[in-house]
């Protein structure tokens, strides 16, 4: 506690919109990141679930390659080696950072969709086509409601950490609320003030989330199967 | 194989893995003892050291690692604690590892069935005794799973420590790119990180397979 005892707060104070822009970096390439990894998640996850040739096994590829290697290595492929290859693959930071997110997203979540829709019991498709709905119209009228729902508390904690991960683009220099910090520790020497106000922001926010998201879980939850 | 690989390699597999390496052991040995520990008291029925417990594990859960990482490298020097970067990683990788040990050990201990606390207890042991010869045994069946995922999660969170200077795989990677750029003009980055992530990769499929493996027949 004697660390927060010496904490100058009227200086903290001072860095206050710096620091908000810098958390509305955080949430936008979060954002971004969430609603790529979800589509990614939804179409990928159905071709799993489905077995659809090639896509089906090209999705499991994407999937063992990202979850298999260190998103800090997959940031530096994007940024750094990318361009080394052909200078038409040359990204912002920004645009590396909601990229970096999405790629790594939707791979855990086509893996939390391939459960979801593979957890929707075959008879309830089997009835749809029974009653003559199209495969397609099955899916999005049968397996999407149902799955997604299944789907839902694991899915939820891939986007959680989707919004932990871009911390790190600090490391590309994109500014972020962690590098917005580093910057102004960088100049004023004050790093303990930084890191640990962006801490209690970074938890302030993880935690409202999964409170919210437990508030919808039940909400959403599905009925006990008779 | 062109000629700038071999000592590239070679500089990355003697300084690099060597980091990489003591991070990777100190994160999930301490990860392993300090989550059972933490895990085994949270199944006590005592409020207090329950909600300590609780608000350790969320709040190491709920950190952005490298944030933690920060945590002790730059603001804990400012109460007199220093660490080497290599050290202060690994110790962002215990708090982050114990978080999810714990949590998995909480489940697993309290799915042992009462029987086997009576048992103990009508034998003689006290509850650590007890904890430590009859329940956690039993208990590391369901916690073996668990265990390997998070071998491979720390072993792939050990790259975080270069961004506060520690020279393992990742930065030995980055030095190297950046000695070819001034050398040769070409920098090979997308090689090289490739074959970072080809070598993690390699590391982490095998484990990730095993540990579904485990779950299927262990549990």
């Amino acid at each position: 506690m004697s660390v927060l005892a010496a904490f100058d707060w009227s200086f903290i104070w001072e860095q206050r919109s710096e620091l908000a822009h810098g958390l509305v970096k955080t949430l936008e390439v979060s954002a971004i990141g969430i609603a790529g990894a979800f589509a990614i998640g939804v179409a990928l996850g159905a071709a799993r679930a489905h077995r659809i040739p090639v896509v089906s096994q090209l999705a499991a590829v994407y999937v063992e390659v990202i979850r298999n290697t260190p998103i800090l290595v997959q940031i530096f492929l994007l940024f750094y080696g990318l361009p080394q290859l052909t200078p038409y693959l040359r990204f912002e930071p920004f645009t590396t950072a909601w990229l970096a997110v999405m790629i790594w997203g939707g791979a855990f979540n086509t893996e939390n969709y391939r459960a979801g829709f593979g957890a929707v019991p075959y008879r309830y498709r089997e009835a749809s086509l029974a009653l003559g709905f199209t495969p397609l119209r099955t899916f999005f009228s049968v397996t999407l409601p149902i799955g997604s729902r299944i789907a839902l508390p694991s899915s939820i904690n891939t986007y959680i950490s989707v919004l932990k991960n871009t911390a790190l683009m600090t490391a590309i220099g994109f500014p972020e609320l962690t590098n917005v910090a580093r910057s102004i520790a960088a100049v004023t020497f004050r790093d303990a003030e930084m890191i640990v106000v962006i801490a209690i922001v970074y938890l302030a926010v993880v935690w409202s989330l999964s409170i919210a998201i437990r508030f919808v879980e039940r909400r959403l939850a599905l009925p006990e199967e008779a | 194989m062109p000629e700038w690989v071999q000592p590239v390699v070679e500089y990355m597999a003697r300084e690099g893995l060597k980091e990489t390496a003591r991070i990777a052991v100190i994160s999930v040995v301490g990860s392993a003892l300090v989550g059972v520990v933490l895990g085994t008291l949270l199944t006590i029925r005592f409020w207090p050291l329950r909600s300590m417990i609780r608000l350790y594990i969320e709040v190491w859960r709920g950190l952005p690692i490298i944030v933690t990482i920060f945590l002790i490298f730059f603001a804990l020097p400012s109460v007199g604690i220093r660490f080497s970067p290599y050290l202060a990683a690994a110790i962002g990788l215990v708090l982050w590892g114990s978080a999810q040990v714990a949590e998995a050990t909480r489940g697993a201990v309290e799915s042992i069935p009462r029987e086997q606390h009576q048992a103990a207890s009508a034998l003689g042991f006290g509850w650590v005794g007890r904890h430590a010869f009859v329940i956690l045994p039993q208990a590391l069946r369901r916690l073996l799973p668990p265990m390997v995922s998070l071998l491979a999660g720390v072993i792939q969170n050990t790259t975080l420590a270069s961004i506060i200077g520690a020279s393992e795989v990742l930065a030995t990677g980055t030095q190297s790119i950046e000695r070819l750029q001034l050398s040769s003009g070409n920098s090979h980055s997308f090689a090289i990180y490739a074959g970072i992530m080809a070598a993690f990769f390699a590391i982490s499929f095998p484990l990730t397979r095993l540990a579904v493996y485990l779950e299927r027949r262990l549990v």
